[in-house]
């Protein structure tokens, strides 16, 4: 980089204003720079290609890419191409943190697609406030989030259990064996299925915990054994599923009279543990590959005939190709010298569009999703069958678990 | 340097040694200036930091001869001290009348729990940064150094305690965030001055907390005591023999190095904005060893310049269109090929430099007939 004359002028200045201002000193951004210069909407894509989480975090990045190569090749938005920035933040929230600061103060990415894991959501988060930018969560997760600078795609509690849970109860019984992950994710899943077993007269016999990437389960199944439950409801992620799974089978327990009903178990999943293993257990999820709609069979053909005949689509894809539709469709409403983050979130309140799983609709209160909760059984080709669809789309209630508070355009609001 | 025979007087000889810290802390005190780039600054801000921690890694390997595997252990306990109490000044303004941080509330706690009340005081907060992760250290210092537990088995040991207390953290989330960390923090406030994780005050912050430890360390390294532990590095059990009590000075050096690293946890949560239980994991620690190998363990700024120089190539090469899928690929063999050709690290090289130019110098000045400037120029 060469030094200008005016850039030394500038610095000797500033040389100067330092050694008056002391320390605390604040340099004035240039707020109104243009979003959209040169005919081109620089967005950030944030997530793992290297690391603990790549495997999942990659199907996101294609599919988010796929959804952007179309939109300019369609003809942009509005004569403007995106132009997505890729960063790899290596499964570590740390540098989650830096390459968002990198996407949002260096590049000055308009808006952000990114995230798999609550804990890289929550590390970016103070990014996306303090500068006031936007980011796109596309992750089904655990809801008691109220932030005006992140759009959520993903399903909460209330739209992956409010018909799933009495549909088992009804199935196969009111015994439920409770099973997940150590972290914040499966606990909030939990406390609301307690929540709807109440209401149902359901029980819970065990409420059980294992460690992230824990794949010795041996003690849990035979507690499974000894407690007979129903349902084993499942809350367990990333490798711990594939284990899960290929124990509960090795054990000879049996699908047909103790399922496991999961809220994490995707095509991806499946597909890493083998359709043999998955087979007759159930997973309540907004989509699944086999949803038989026009828009669906485009984005399964387009996906695979971009990333490879072998590649599965799964819930959390499907979310990253429709927000990113979304943010299109917002960006379409402003004037160009209008386009900033804030302007883009007000933008995208109540816009609709036609995704693989239905219409989808931004709740304009939190920011959340409308979905279309959908209840389905693996088979062993590793596709799911789906067995029951909702009749209409269902509202995110972040809060859902907690009567008394609930997210509204004025932040978190709580009555007591 | 016992090759140096011009008339080396204490006070020149400590002033030849102190001049490279002196200069690196200059340059990184006027980058600010040459740097008109606040979101640039806040990106060193955060190597700086990582530098500090390797400069404590420096102290107890380097020096000490301890090869700690857990450093990355101080570091966190020191970060989540500080995000403990940034976390309670949000309180009144994020979580209501209910008095409690936002994951307590969401794990169904009802009253905040004793060892988070004293962290309503930062002065306090700031005291167990640098106290605790020291007091732990010395505390398992007191249990490997009195056991005379050395080399690989120490190196197991810390590794070991980090993950124990990594798992431990994980585990209780209703206290500590669990696997998401303490997140949503209050902006730091010491006397009167706000540090914006994006401003000029943050970067002088860390800018000069690099210099206080590279002199704290220095001037360990220059004691009597500092002396005794490079002895006990080179010929443990001669010093013992002296009548030293070994395992005092170990524990003491143990000690100081975790309560370095605990500084710069504590200033990794004002760079980063939260904690998280990664920055006591496994993955951190070891990349400190890297830094500090890379840098050359044997000499503090050597350990801080590794640190910067790979944490920041690591950032820009990641960041470059054509290495974004090989990056990690070319970050390992970079390591591979500096470990094989310079074991001493980046320093050692500019070591044995100097060394060279100083002895070419000496030949120059004895030979007849050449003048000092052309063998300067040939350099």
């Amino acid at each position: 980089m060469s030094i200008s004359r005016r850039t030394l002028l500038r610095n000797t200045a500033a040389l100067g204003a330092f050694a008056g201002a002391g320390l605390p000193h604040i340099w004035i951004k240039n707020a109104d720079l243009a979003y959209a210069a040169g005919g081109e909407i620089k967005v950030g894509v944030l997530f793992s290609l290297t690391g603990t989480t790549a495997i999942i975090e990659e199907s996101l990045n294609k599919a988010t890419l796929l959804a952007i190569e179309e939109i300019n090749a369609a003809g942009g938005i509005k004569g403007s191409k995106i132009v997505p920035i890729v960063e790899d933040p290596a499964s570590d929230p740390a540098t989650f943190s830096e390459k968002a600061r990198k996407l949002v103060v260096g590049d000055k990415c308009v808006s952000v697609f990114g995230s798999y894991t609550s804990a890289s959501r929550k590390a970016v988060l103070p990014v996306f406030e303090r500068q006031n930018n936007l980011y796109w969560y596309p992750t089904l997760y655990e809801g008691r989030e109220c932030s005006k600078n992140v759009i959520y795609t993903g399903a909460v509690p209330n739209q992956q259990q409010d018909e799933f849970v009495p549909w088992l109860v009804k199935k196969f019984g009111k015994k439920f064996y409770l099973i997940g992950s150590n972290y914040i994710y499966p606990k909030e899943e939990n406390n609301y299925c307690k929540k709807l077993l109440e209401k149902l007269g359901g029980e819970v016999v065990a409420e059980e915990y294992v460690p992230l990437g824990h794949s010795e389960f041996s003690s849990v199944i035979n507690k499974i054994r000894s407690t007979q439950p129903n349902v084993i409801f499942s809350t367990v992620v990333g490798d711990s599923v594939v284990a899960l799974h290929r124990q509960y089978k090795a054990a000879g327990l049996d699908p047909e009279k103790m399922p496991m009903a999961s809220l994490t178990t995707s095509e991806n999943e499946v597909a890493a543990m083998g359709g043999e293993a998955a087979a007759g257990h159930f997973t309540s999820a907004p989509y699944f590959m086999v949803h038989k709609s026009p828009e669906n069979e485009k984005f399964v053909e387009a996906y695979k005939k971009r990333w490879g005949a072998d590649k599965v689509t799964h819930f959390v894809s499907e979310a990253c190709y429709f927000q990113t539709y979304l943010f299109k469709q917002a960006v379409e409403k402003l004037a160009t010298s209008d386009l900033t983050p804030p302007n883009i979130r007000d933008a995208v309140k109540g816009q609709e569009v036609i995704a693989p799983q239905g219409k989808v609709r931004i709740e304009p209160e939190n920011l959340h999703t409308w979905l279309w909760p959908k209840i389905a059984q693996a088979k062993s080709n590793g596709q799911f069958e789906i067995l029951v669809e909702a009749k209409d789309w269902l509202k995110p209630v972040p809060y859902a678990a907690y009567p008394g508070q609930s997210c509204t355009e004025k932040g978190l609001v709580e009555k007591s | 340097m016992p090759s140096n025979i011009s008339n080396s007087s204490g006070l020149q000889r400590l002033i030849a040694q102190l001049a490279p810290l002196l200069i690196v802390s200059a340059l990184v005190f006027a980058l600010p200036v040459l740097l008109n780039n606040d979101f640039l600054l806040n990106k060193v801000a955060r190597y700086l930091v990582l530098g500090i921690l390797t400069i404590s890694l420096g102290l107890s390997w380097g020096f000490g001869g301890i090869l700690n595997l857990g450093q990355a252990m101080s570091f966190g306990l020191g970060s989540y001290a500080m995000a403990m109490a940034l976390k309670l000044k949000t309180v009144p303004v994020h979580t209501g009348a209910s008095g409690l941080p936002d994951f307590m509330v969401w794990n169904n706690v009802q009253h905040l729990p004793w060892f988070w009340e004293p962290f309503r005081s930062l002065s306090f907060a700031i005291a167990a940064g640098l106290l605790v992760p020291a007091l732990v250290a010395a505390g398992l210092g007191w249990f490997m150094f009195r056991g005379r537990v050395t080399g690989v088995y120490v190196s197991i040991i810390t590794l070991a305690t980090m993950v124990v207390i990594n798992l431990v953290i994980i585990d209780q989330q209703s206290y500590t965030g669990g696997f998401n960390g303490i997140t949503d923090l209050a902006q730091l406030e010491l006397f009167g001055v706000a540090f914006d994780a994006y401003g000029r005050a943050t970067y002088y912050l860390v800018a000069g907390c690099v210099l206080l430890s590279l002199l704290i360390a220095f001037a360990f390294t220059k004691s009597r005591a500092g002396l005794i532990v490079q002895a006990i590095r080179d010929h443990e059990s001669r010093v013992r023999y002296f009548g030293y009590d070994v395992a005092l000075y170990q524990i003491f050096v143990f000690a100081l190095s975790a309560a370095i690293a605990g500084l710069a946890g504590m200033l990794y949560t004002v760079v980063m904005e939260f904690a998280s239980p990664t920055f006591l994991g496994v993955q951190l620690s070891l990349s400190v060893v890297v830094w500090c190998a890379v840098g050359g363990r044997q000499s503090l700024v050597g350990a801080f310049l590794g640190a910067v120089l790979v944490a920041g190539m690591q950032g820009a090469l990641s960041e470059s269109a054509a290495f974004l899928e090989t990056w990690t690929l070319v970050m390992g063999a970079l390591f591979v090929l500096v470990v094989l050709f310079l074991p001493k690290g980046l320093a050692g090289l500019a070591q044995a430099t100097c060394r060279w130019v100083a002895q070419r110098r000496q030949a120059a000045s004895g030979a007849v007939g050449r003048g000092v400037s052309q063998t300067e120029g040939s350099t």
